[in-house]
């Protein structure tokens, strides 16, 4: 797989620091990034799951 | 199975815990990096500095992001500092990103925390 | 990853997300998948909650489990207050999550 395709998806348990928000810059440079923000209220779990099997790679942040 | 990079980062004291989590996977042959984030260092018992250099002899590194790793530690089991740059640049090379646990809290802990 | 593409791993190291954790069990499996799940430190105080045995009527025997050096250190008799839902294999060590990383195609943190 080249860098450069690679689909990241960034999923966040609460609003991200400052420092997460730097991690997350330099992991989703050149790629494919998508998020999902499950602090709000009623997060649809379907789509979650959607999004992680359309990604390469999950990282689920604090 | 193929080894996996792995990264645990740890930003809360009490979840230094990630430490053997990471140990747990450099025993099954992966490489196991865990971060201690902003200086939540754990109480460095004969435990954990066994552990953290027991993870150095598996290939894998105890890193410190954000605050000086202790100068102290027993030969073997010594933290390599990282910047957050540094930390992001390689976690890109990573095939799996833990964040551990808790963030950290926004209070210092009161005495009652302790013993 | 060499992984199934059909098993989803979630590794659980937080004690508050059981909403999370449930939710997206119950969506992977609408979707088809296996799930495999290892709960390790504090967030085996989460056995303890009533979505807990809802969780695991909904999992493989082999497919979850429970860190039990962690079990014991956050106070829990492991052979006596062996969590509801749960049997005594189902107690195992950190080696369940290098499974979990091992057999899921598709594995996420709670």
């Amino acid at each position: 797989m080249s860098d450069e395709k690679m689909k990241i998806l960034q999923v966040y348990r609460s609003e991200p620091t400052s420092d997460i928000e730097t991690l997350v810059g330099v992991l989703n440079r050149d790629r494919d990034a998508d998020e999902f923000k499950l602090y709000l209220d009623q997060p649809n779990y379907d789509v979650l799951v959607q999004k992680i099997y359309a990604a390469d790679k999950t990282v689920c942040w604090w | 199975m193929e080894s996996l990079k792995v990264y645990i980062l740890v930003a809360n004291r009490i979840y230094n815990d990630g430490i053997r989590s990471g140990l747990g996977l450099a025993v099954e042959n992966h490489y196991a990096y865990p971060v201690i984030m902003n200086g939540e260092f754990p109480n460095m018992t004969e435990y954990m500095t066994e552990n953290i250099a027991w993870i150095a002899d598996m290939e894998g590194q105890v890193y410190s992001c954000g605050a000086e790793a202790p100068t102290d530690m027993p030969e073997g089991s010594e933290i390599e500092n990282i910047s957050l740059e540094e930390l992001g640049e390689k976690m890109r090379d990573a095939d799996v990103i833990i964040p551990f646990g808790m963030p950290k809290g926004s209070h210092e802990p009161p005495a009652a925390c302790g013993g | 990853m060499a992984a199934d593409a059909n098993k989803f791993g979630i590794f659980v190291t937080c004690p508050q997300n059981m909403r999370h954790i449930l939710g997206l069990t119950q969506a992977a499996i609408r979707a088809g998948k296996e799930v495999m799940i290892f709960f390790t430190f504090k967030s085996v105080h989460l056995t303890k909650s009533p979505e807990f045995w809802e969780l695991a009527q909904l999992i493989k025997t082999e497919n979850l489990a429970i860190c039990t050096d962690s079990y014991i250190c956050e106070g829990f008799d492991h052979e006596k207050d062996i969590p509801r839902g749960l049997i005594d294999k189902q107690m195992r060590t950190q080696a369940f999550h290098g499974a979990v990383l091992e057999q899921c195609e598709k594995y996420i943190v709670m």
